[in-house]
């Protein structure tokens, strides 16, 4: 086990390496560079730069220089210093950036995968024990609704019932009163009045995949002889189910954890941006339209980092949970 | 109107003696007024009890001595209530910028034709517009309570705006023939401009945004973060965890147009409300609270500003905007939602919000420019589109009445370019010319260049055999309205047998195809209908981003002919012409160069347009009072700012 975990933290280094030159590439890839960008930002209100400026904002930030030469000067910040550079929108450490939104981000994704679970993990149980039944149809319909109406349009559409029937503010995670408030237990009953609109939305997305998954996989085990025997023996129906059929279904769960990490980042972008959730990924998504490079080359190299971390996280514990995984 | 703006202009042009004394007139009278009132000068209430306190100093000692005079809009207002405004998430920071900062030494009158004294309350000018010295306000404090001096004036352009390490060339506004204005401070309230040459437009400059560095770097503050000053810049930039001390100074002091210059709370400004929660990355909105140094008072001798503070909620998405606007969650927007499409939703919910609607009269002179490239890379695409018969011939083509009913919901006109029809200056040949519509002519002209031959889906073949065919670069995300109106124009195109594709790219390609010369066509909205001095590009070729029928040629007038393309004898003398009216001061001479520059416009008809830039709208709080009915909506009058919002106030 120890010498599987050691072999992948090594096969991690060279996989970074290549996914952050990759990803420096296709932030280089769009025509113009962060100074067109701002540049036609401020013209799109009629603004203008200074001509002596824009010249030499792009001297300023090096986009003047070689590719290479950039993403050697940038990677080697990151590898030997720590420092991911400088924004170039906000002359902020890029480290600063993330790390002020990643609280909140953690608290809104997190909160999701629980509300996910508790809804999709029974409801999955349920219709596979009564299959074709009522509820099985029911379930399954709401969950299939769930997952066909796009997660922005729900927001959109929550978000106007809600300011315009009953004059609620419901964008943001806090009321003005608390946004820049020290943390209390005011603030955080605030943050949960707020938080249920992005988490209701954001599950009802994700809830149908893993209905339809637990679904099925306890269909394949239920007809299996040990069920059979199990309840053969006089097994309670609800302790046979959640002791055998259960424990081996709840596998894609756990792979789930696999990609939940890298979601911290960019998942749900659109709906965040939509309810103006000050999460990563607004930010992630600022800097990749103004070409914002050294901020956008951080959030995907962050992301790489991610999602193989979560990936062994979630090979490990499947190991830990699956002893057939385990002996392969 | 047109009327008031004459009358402005006229104003303008005065001889250096009348100029003085009346700036002179000026400051006497509100030298009188003050007088009159300072004793029962009033202040915020939350001042009062400070200054009681001992915290801040009483009112007299924080206001300087010529305190500028602000007649309200429609009358004295009260103190109270706080402003809420929205941002767009990113890149908006000259959202705050057009509410609170511009404080130059100039700043415009609400009808954009003519300068007001500002920070500087009177000045004298050479008698060649060369040399220009400004008189400060004695006793003018910054928001931190130290004094503002001409120190501070001289400390931005000695040691800032020309360090090549902070600023490798100076912003082209200070420079004149290649060379920044000399500052020299005569005494401590008075300052000397002096240009390399004349520079007529100068106090103009100074009331746009990019012309207040003057006011933008207070020297007490920002020498902390000077090598000149300091030993340590370099241990001080990695605290902050930023490469040079150039991106420290920036990041602590700001510049005209980045988004640290409202991310320092410390910064001491001269604004009416100063940073109090700031514009960063991971800002979700940005409060700002008033200044109690602020130099300006009203009629009655009550300083202001009236509201207590400005809050800006930061949206992502535009369209959460919208909602906080007819929810009346606003008390005054007009950016990012003041499209036409909008309007309707925004009028219909203006009971519900609480809010009245305002007009900006819009600066720009054409709503969407259709460019030609007149330097096409291509010999045989140049030629065709060097034809000034074959130009006019696309212009017949287009049924302009259309496009103005679908798209622009029937407010507008016709229109090619130049000062819009209330401007003084106003062209009407070269506004109006060959926008009838009259696909006969069109068919006539095209025959006439001999495009006679068509191919089966009836499109004009070139005498090469190649299709009569065009690509329009738009950019979509920008402005949704021109592609809207250029699927009109294809179809009409079509029927005179121009085969037109609508080439949809995003903005940084739009800019670097233009770089690289390589549209056939390009659209944009077409601006300086109010400035037709200040913004030239579309009748001079002299901006190389923005004069898209001839960037090259611009590219040629920026570097003087080293770099790009030469133009013709009728753009060179436009160049000539322009030069020339933008080194005088007197408007009237002004006005004649400008009929001259229009007539060769006129006659070589470079690109042609659809309609007249229809006013725009904003919303205000029906509580928010003082807010002008009908204010100019540009980027030189950065609106709302010189309609002064520290007038503003709430009714009880």
């Amino acid at each position: 086990m120890l010498g599987f975990i050691i072999k992948r933290l090594l096969w991690m280094v060279p996989s970074l390496i290549a996914v952050s030159f990759l990803a420096f590439v296709l932030i280089q890839l769009p025509p113009g560079d962060y100074v067109t960008t701002y540049i036609a930002t401020l013209a799109a209100s009629n603004e203008i730069v200074d001509q002596n400026a824009a010249a030499e904002l792009r001297s300023r930030f090096g986009l003047d220089q070689p590719f290479l030469f950039q993403y050697v000067k940038w990677i080697s910040g990151v590898i030997l210093r720590g420092d991911f550079g400088l924004s170039f929108e906000w002359q902020q450490p890029v480290s600063e950036l993330i790390w002020e939104r990643m609280a909140l981000t953690l608290v809104v994704t997190i909160s999701t995968l629980i509300l996910t679970w508790a809804i999709a993990f029974p409801i999955g149980v349920y219709s596979a024990v009564r299959q074709y039944s009522i509820g099985d149809y029911v379930t399954t319909f709401i969950g299939f609704l769930g997952l066909a109406v796009p997660s922005f349009l729900l927001a959109l559409v929550m978000m106007y019932v809600a300011v315009v029937q009953f004059g609620q503010d419901v964008g943001g995670l806090f009321s003005p009163e608390f946004q820049t408030a020290p943390w209390s237990w005011g603030k955080v009953e605030n943050l949960l009045e707020h938080l249920w609109v992005p988490v209701v939305i954001l599950a009802t997305n994700g809830t149908a995949s893993l209905i339809r998954i637990m679904r099925a996989n306890m269909l394949d085990e239920l007809h299996k002889p040990y069920v059979t025997t199990a309840r053969a023996k006089g097994l309670s129906e609800f302790r046979l189910l959640l002791k055998y059929p259960v424990r081996l279904a709840v596998n894609p769960f756990i792979s789930t954890i696999g990609w939940l990490l890298p979601n911290l980042v960019s998942g749900a972008l659109i709906v965040a941006v939509v309810l103006s959730l000050p999460t990563a990924g607004p930010l992630l998504l600022q800097s990749l339209m103004s070409q914002d490079m050294y901020l956008a080359g951080a959030f995907v190299l962050l992301m790489c980092t991610l999602t193989l971390v979560g990936t062994l996280l979630s090979d490990i514990l499947l190991a830990l949970v699956d002893p057939r995984i385990r002996f392969d | 109107m047109a009327n008031k703006k004459g009358k402005g202009l006229k104003g303008l042009a005065l001889t250096r003696r009348q100029l003085m004394a009346g700036a002179g007139g000026l400051a006497a009278t509100s030298i009188v007024s003050w007088s009159a009132s300072a004793q029962q000068a009033k202040e915020a209430p939350e001042f009062v009890q400070l200054v009681a306190d001992k915290k801040l100093p009483p009112l007299a000692e924080r206001l300087p001595k010529i305190p500028l005079v602000v007649t309200p809009v429609e009358r004295v207002g009260r103190y109270g209530g706080q402003i809420r405004r929205g941002l767009r998430g990113s890149a908006d920071h000259n959202g705050i910028l057009r509410m609170v900062g511009n404080q130059g030494l100039t700043r415009w009158n609400l009808e954009f034709t003519d300068v007001l004294p500002s920070v500087a309350h009177k000045w004298d000018v050479s008698a060649d517009s060369s040399e220009f010295t400004f008189h400060l306000r004695p006793g003018m404090k910054w928001s931190d309570g130290h004094p503002f001096t001409a120190d501070d004036i001289v400390f931005v352009f000695e040691d800032c705006l020309a360090n090549t390490e902070l600023y490798k060339t100076p912003p082209a506004l200070w420079t004149i023939g290649g060379q920044m204005c000399k500052v020299s401070k005569v005494d401590d309230v008075t300052v000397k401009f002096k240009f390399a040459g004349p520079y007529g437009m100068f106090l103009q400059q100074m009331a746009t945004p990019l012309g207040q560095h003057p006011t933008l770097f207070p020297k007490h503050y920002c020498t902390k973060f000077h090598p000149k000053y300091v030993q340590n810049t370099a241990d001080l930039a990695k605290a902050a965890n930023v490469p040079d001390w150039g991106a420290l100074f920036r990041l602590r002091c700001g510049d005209i147009e980045i988004p640290s210059r409202w991310g320092n709370p410390e910064k001491p400004t001269l604004d009416p409300w100063t940073i109090a929660e700031p514009y960063t990355g991971g800002a979700t909105r940005v409060v700002l609270k008033r200044n109690p140094y602020f130099w300006q008072v009203d009629t009655e001798g009550n300083q202001l500003p009236y509201v207590d503070g400005i809050v800006f909620g930061i949206s992502q998405d535009v369209e959460s905007l919208m909602l906080d606007v007819v929810s009346g969650k606003i008390d005054i927007q007009e950016r990012h939602i003041d499209t036409l499409q909008n309007k309707p939703t925004v009028a219909q919910s203006a009971q519900r919000g609480n809010y009245r609607l305002f007009e900006t009269i819009n600066a720009n002179s054409q709503q969407m420019a259709i460019y030609p490239n007149l330097c096409h890379k291509d010999a045989a695409i140049r030629a065709i589109l060097n034809n000034k018969d074959f130009r006019s011939a696309l212009s017949h083509g287009i049924n302009r009445q259309e496009i103005i009913d679908i798209v622009y919901l029937g407010q507008s006109q016709p229109w090619q370019f130049g000062p819009r029809p209330t401007h003084p200056w106003y062209h009407e040949k070269f506004g109006r010319q060959f926008t009838e519509y009259d696909p006969k002519k069109s068919n006539e002209l095209l025959d006439k260049l001999g495009y006679t031959r068509r191919d089966g889906q009836n499109i004009r073949l070139r005498p090469d055999g190649q299709k009569l065919f065009f690509a329009i670069d738009v950019i979509p995300t920008l402005y949704p309205d021109q592609v809207d109106a250029l699927e009109l124009v294809k179809r009409h195109w079509s029927a005179i047998g121009i085969d037109v594709k609508i080439n949809t790219i995003e903005r940084a390609l739009y800019y670097t195809r233009g770089d690289n010369n390589d549209h056939d066509f390009a659209v944009w909205q077409g601006p300086g209908g109010l400035e037709p001095l200040i913004d030239a590009r579309d009748w001079v070729a002299i901006h190389p981003q923005g004069s898209r029928f001839g960037l090259p040629w611009a590219t040629w007038y920026v570097s003087n002919g080293r770099d790009g393309q030469e133009p013709p004898e009728n753009h060179k003398r436009r160049m000539k012409l322009y030069d020339e009216a933008r080194s005088i001061s007197d408007v009237k001479r002004q006005g004649v160069l400008m009929k001259e520059i229009l007539d060769l416009a006129t006659d070589a008809f470079d690109a042609m347009g659809i309609c007249l830039a229809p006013n725009l709208f904003g919303i205000a709080n029906n509580r928010l009072r003082n807010v002008p009915a009908k204010m100019p909506g540009a980027w030189s009058w950065p609106n709302p700012g010189p309609s002064l919002p520290q007038q503003y106030f709430f009714t009880g």
